[in-house]
């Protein structure tokens, strides 16, 4: 982490005085410099990054849950209540039964989720094998970036 | 717009049966900066650089692949051509390097680490010239290293000295190898026009202008196309099939961009290109052979083969265009003989023949590609191949290439098993004609004309 010094902060707030220009009221320079001095002290340093979570720009963090397999009674219970479990927010969900086989898609919103991702993944995976049932779970992310234009 | 459980349900089936994969995540890697006075030197530079920049490039991918659900079959690295990051040493120092390239390669977890490589297309250094003598013992010694050498291109022409010596080098590559059916060849390409920012093995490289680090992507999705090709009616005329073509290539390389984009920001390095090349494997159900007969073709061979792979490719290129920004490498249809269920079953026939093949390349990303021929094959014969690929590349302006595995003992209609992606390479039989004379003349083949385009 980068130590500020009084000169940095001084020179960060010229910035934004030319910056805001006509705009510059005492609250908006500290907010501009506020904003400036939490990018330079979250910076991270060259060589030392590590795999963080994956970003989800202004989407929140949502999962599609896409579950197949032969109907029985529970299925449903059993799914929602893992992710109720987790603390995870159901925003939508769809099924389809067709004869005997059973196809439901949730979507899931889980940044107020106690666990990370791998962690809801498995336990909703190992619930769904008890039912003979094939879990996927993957982020929105992937199926906007293949069917919206 | 929500998507509908019907989209869900594509992309599932995409993945789940029709094999869609993105087929390698590769890192670019400059080793410019490792220069030394000693060979220790600049092997422990090599080694930390490459240890330190792609520490967490499997772990990243692995965690990539996990979240969204789509697999990234290989994770790979490719460097600077080690003749331009250590020019002027000798063959075995050039041996000594690719162990180092291969240590650091087998540590990281990665298959395939490309990059021993030199440009020679107009002339060679001396250290170029060590580095292509160094091939066959280096590429025997190594697992996980491959080598590919430019030797022409539509601007300087063919440099006819490197293609003899090309011929020679395969040859040896194979003798080398010959306890493991001449592998070390499936890890050797010989280049026309080659492209600096190629993700896929074993002609990737990181060309001299990229960035210090870059993440580039290549994707797969043969089944996926093939499956648009089977539902068309019979009766659907080209315009409509290469639309459809077009649309499922567009969804393939949008979920390459966006899982290229992702691993790359998580490494804190720039996303470089999505490669949009075809790449078949031998799983049935993956092969860009089976799309050409989709289309109406008894089988790849057929008269007509090669305007339907023109057609093939063309209507990728646009859909892969219109989702990307930045595609660079090959971007084309592969038509590796044993990569390619479809291709594998064809050859055995002798539905398809070398030289339809060579037809094909002039319409497709590549060239001769994991091709078994006949161990007793002469240099000569491989060099003239080589060489009329290059022909067809820099009068093409297009990227050429030759991969052929003269298997030592083997003849014709016997069958070579790699495993893996590899797969399994018919023995294909070749010209035995006396070509000699021809390529022994060696020196500068000039370039064509329409090299000078400006």
């Amino acid at each position: 982490m980068a130590e500020l010094s009084e000169q940095d902060i001084r020179r960060l707030t010229e910035e934004a005085l030319k910056q805001l220009g006509a705009e510059a009221t005492p609250q908006n320079v500290e907010k501009v410099v506020r904003q400036a001095v939490h990018r330079v002290e979250t910076e991270v340093p060259a060589g030392t990054q590590q795999v963080q979570p994956i970003p989800q720009p202004g989407k929140g963090n949502r999962i599609i849950i896409t579950a197949f397999g032969k109907n029985q009674i529970g299925i449903l219970a059993a799914l929602t209540g893992v992710l109720a479990e987790n603390r995870c927010d159901i925003i939508d969900l769809s099924q389809k039964v067709l004869q005997e086989f059973f196809t439901i898609m949730l979507l899931v919103d889980i940044s107020g989720c106690s666990k990370d991702f791998e962690a809801i993944k498995e336990a909703v995976v190992r619930e769904g094998e008890k039912l003979d049932l094939k879990v996927i779970i993957q982020h929105e992310e992937i199926f906007n970036a293949m069917h919206r234009v | 717009m929500p998507i509908a459980l019907e989209e869900i349900l594509e992309t599932i089936r995409m993945t789940e049966v029709e094999h869609f994969d993105i087929r390698t995540v590769t890192m670019g890697i400059n080793l410019k900066d490792c220069s030394s006075d000693s060979l220790a030197g600049l092997k422990k530079n090599i080694y930390d650089k490459i240890m330190r920049v792609a520490s967490e490039h499997v772990a990243t991918a692995r965690k990539v692949e996990s979240e969204f659900g789509i697999s990234i079959a290989n994770k790979r690295i490719s460097v600077t051509p080690v003749s331009i990051a250590a020019d002027g040493f000798y063959a075995e120092d050039y041996v000594e390097i690719a162990q180092v390239l291969d240590k650091a390669a087998d540590e990281l977890g990665v298959d395939y680490l490309g990059g021993f490589s030199a440009l020679v297309q107009k002339g060679f250094t001396m250290g170029e010239r060590n580095l292509i003598q160094a091939i066959p013992e280096a590429l025997s010694q190594t697992k996980h290293v491959c080598s590919s050498i430019n030797v022409a291109s539509s601007k300087a022409g063919i440099n006819m000295d490197a293609v003899r010596l090309m011929g020679e080098i395969v040859k040896q590559t194979a003798e080398k190898t010959a306890d493991r059916d001449a592998i070390g060849c499936a890890k050797l390409v010989v280049f026309a026009n080659v492209p600096e920012d190629n993700p896929f093995i074993a002609g990737a490289f990181h060309g001299v202008s990229e960035p210090d680090v870059v993440i580039n992507v290549g994707i797969s999705g043969p089944g996926v196309i093939l499956r648009a090709v089977r539902e068309a009616p019979q009766n659907m005329n080209f315009a409509e099939l290469s639309d459809r073509i077009r649309r499922m290539a567009f969804k393939i390389t949008r979920a390459g961009e966006f899982i290229g984009r992702t691993v790359a920001a998580l490494q804190n390095v720039p996303f470089g290109i999505v490669d949009i090349s075809l790449a078949p494997t031998p799983m049935p159900g993956d092969s860009v052979a089976d799309i050409l007969k989709a289309m109406g073709l008894e089988d790849v061979g057929a008269s007509g083969t090669t305007a339907a792979l023109a057609l093939l490719n063309d209507s990728v290129k646009r859909g892969g265009l219109m989702a990307s920004s930045h595609v660079g490498g090959m971007s084309g249809a592969f038509i590796p003989v044993s990569e390619d269920d479809g291709m594998i079953k064809a050859a055995q026939k002798g539905h398809i023949t070398i030289d339809k093949l060579e037809a094909m390349t002039s319409v497709c990303s590549v060239g001769l590609d994991m091709i078994a021929i006949p161990g007793d094959t002469p240099a000569s014969v491989i060099a003239g191949m080589i060489a009329d690929e290059c022909a067809i590349g820099i009068s093409n302006n297009k990227t050429t290439a030759v991969r052929v595995i003269p298997v030592p003992g083997k003849k014709v209609g016997d069958v070579v098993d790699y495993g893996g992606l590899l797969g399994l390479a018919p023995v294909m039989p070749v010209s035995s004609l006396n070509n000699a004379m021809f390529i022994n003349r060696g020196g500068r083949f000039p370039a064509p004309t329409r090299g000078v385009n400006n």
